[in-house]
């Protein structure tokens, strides 16, 4: 196989659904990289799914329609998929496959690298630090963001997850570090992939973001290769040129689809919901490939969104996710205001990471703890107030009711295109509980009461 | 009759006026303070509505500004998709130049060999009417046509072809 006399296989011996079957294929390997050449001169690009003595199977991104087994050329790249890899893809827009939407030439870059990742060498990983600041109050103050940190963000139907994760890719920041965002949109309707497009304008023309396009009438195959790609170039910028990189990827139960609908063509035994058996190790890795790495100034976090299909937390994909990630933002419908954050159901577990002294506030984890608790001892005292009605209840729950009252409006409802300042969160966040008698926070050190409570509430 | 009451009358009058000059103040109070109330939530609407029309305002021109900054950076990406399609198209143009050179016919030949160590001995090589090679054989065929092996040229190169448009 040389890169000037490729090999094209004429031998097309079936068609069946996403996959292309060539006959009398030589020395070509599972996972290899294959472009399909139509009888029109369209090319398709696909990867080889099994490989049998001369027999391949090849399934096809761009999905099979209008292929005829005649005529139609597969050459094998004797290699897995790559892509080029660099500073080239930012300020771009690309489809789900990586081809140009912005009207500029095809994406070039000095190296290239596999889209599947490379495994990192556990020994060289470090542990999440410092945070990523969002600007959304309700993220940045109760599951703050961690650089290298996996955490997902878990949605309904109708909840505008969307909005949300575009908000975060526009906002999100290190402290003034170079940062840097790579969106994976998956399976979007136009009328959404415009509004994210439009979000995130200002930021791509800053070159500070990629953005691949996988829209819901773009081939459903197309969709297990988006975040792939994603997640290759966002390493690349941020373990080799240095710098933090978020990867938003949306909507992974999109994603997730579109895998069960490769393993049912080719006729692997179904496990929950019809799902492949390794949807948990496949999720895996593609969330795993976040991270630090020792001696190497980059971070890589992981963003995955994901709409729970009838709201369903159990549905085998936001409870796979579940397991692999480190902590969850809860969307849901029982929050009027946007963004609609469940905080007693939200969490980041890698928060104390990137929260505390020296990395945004000192008092910063006790005052999350504090207003968690309180939201906690509201939502009894609500429960009850059910019950007993309202004047019934003793002051101090009252007290608690009027803060998840004053939270609700004044901390965590947030205008899409408001950007909060960690001191706006902050003050914001004293304000709220101030409402409560101060023998009340007891979670809270006397000097950080000292500094923060507000006497006249 | 009348004399005697005249000071139960009057303490009655006196507490009703008293009662009533009560009453007026609270009024009064109430008046005053439903017009307080009244005015700073005028202010709140006020400041609430003057919030709303800047944000407005703001995600108007921010929506502006994105569109001509879209429009702006749509254009330098067209032009230098243009620069690349220049770059094949005269790449295209030279290689068949080569059909003119001398040794064109050793060219061939190379390349007959070439596709036959790709895709095998097999194969039966001919010359593509537009210059270079063809070579086919039973579900394999290796393309060597000149305008093929420019095509790949251009995209072997790589991060290269940035050096089109790099100031």
């Amino acid at each position: 196989m040389t890169v000037w006399a490729p090999v094209e296989y004429t031998d097309v011996a079936e068609l069946r659904g996403p996959l292309v079957m060539v006959r009398g294929t030589r020395g070509v390997g599972w996972d290899e990289y294959a472009s399909i050449e139509l009888e029109t001169g369209e090319r398709r690009h696909g990867l080889v799914l099994e490989a049998d003595h001369d027999l391949a199977v090849v399934q096809v991104f761009e999905g099979t329609a209008g292929i005829r087994a005649e005529g139609t050329r597969v050459t094998f790249a004797g290699r897995p998929m790559r892509i080029p890899v660099g500073p080239g893809w930012l300020g771009r827009v690309c489809d789900g496959g990586g081809r140009p939407l912005d009207g500029g030439p095809p994406v070039a870059g000095a190296a290239d690298a596999a889209v599947n990742g490379f495994p990192l060498n556990p020994t060289l990983r470090e542990p999440p630090s410092e945070p990523v600041l969002t600007g959304i109050s309700a993220i940045d103050l109760l599951t703050t963001l961690v650089r290298g940190q996996k955490i997902a963000v878990f949605s309904a139907a109708g909840l505008p997850h969307l909005k949300l994760a575009a908000q975060i890719a526009a906002q999100a920041g290190a402290g003034g570090e170079p940062f840097t965002v790579v969106f994976a949109a998956i399976g979007l309707t136009h009328a959404d992939a415009a509004t994210v497009r439009d979000r995130l304008e200002e930021r791509s023309a800053a070159g500070e973001l990629t953005l691949l396009l996988n829209l819901a009438d773009d081939p459903v195959i197309e969709r297990i290769l988006t975040p792939r790609l994603a997640l290759t170039i966002a390493e690349h910028l941020a373990f080799t040129v240095g710098r933090h990189v978020l990867a938003v990827l949306a909507d992974m139960t999109s994603y997730c689809e579109a895998l069960r609908e490769v393993s049912a063509a080719r006729g692997e035994i179904p496990a929950r919901r019809a799902y492949p058996g390794y949807l948990y190790s496949d999720l895996a890795s593609l969330y795993e490939r976040c991270g630090r790495v020792r001696g190497r100034p980059g971070s890589l976090t992981v963003l995955p969104v994901l709409s729970m299909p009838a709201g369903d937390i159990t549905h085998p994909v936001p409870d796979l996710t579940g397991y692999i990630t480190e902590g969850q933002i809860l969307l849901t419908r029982n929050v009027s205001a946007y963004p609609h954050i469940d905080p007693l159901s939200s969490l980041s577990r890698m928060m104390r990471a990137g929260a505390g002294p020296g990395r945004t506030r000192p008092e910063h984890v006790d005052l999350a703890a504090q207003i968690i608790a309180a939201l906690s001892r509201a939502r009894q005292a609500r429960e009850l107030a059910e019950l007993v009605g309202e004047s019934a209840l003793s002051a101090v729950d009252r007290r608690h009711l009027a803060l998840a009252e004053a939270f609700e409006h004044r901390l965590l409802a947030q205008r899409g295109d408001e950007l909060r300042s960690l001191g706006e969160t902050f003050d914001r966040a004293w304000d709220v509980v101030s409402m409560l008698p101060r023998r009340e926070l007891t979670m809270l050190s006397s000097e950080a009461l000292d500094a923060g409570y507000r006497e006249e509430r | 009759m009348r004399d005697v009451l005249a000071p139960v009358a009057e303490a009655l009058l006196r507490q009703a006026r008293l009662d009533a000059d009560a009453v007026i103040r609270a009024a009064e109070r109430d008046a005053a303070q439903t017009i307080e109330d009244a005015r700073r939530q005028a202010r709140e609407i006020v400041a609430a509505a003057r919030e709303q029309g800047e944000a407005e305002a703001e995600a108007y021109s921010a929506a502006v500004r994105a569109r001509s900054a879209r429009q702006a950076r749509g254009m330098e990406l067209a032009a230098r998709r243009e620069a690349l399609e220049e770059l094949r198209r005269r790449a295209g143009v030279a290689v068949q130049a080569l059909r003119d050179d001398p040794c064109y016919p050793r060219l061939v030949k190379r390349l007959g060999e070439l596709a036959r160590e790709a895709g095998g001995d097999d194969l039966v090589v001919r010359e593509h009417p537009d210059g270079g090679v063809v070579a086919e054989g039973r579900g394999r065929r290796v393309d060597c046509s000149l305008e093929a092996l420019a095509n790949r040229a251009v995209d072997a190169l790589g991060a290269e072809v940035e050096r089109l448009w790099a100031p």
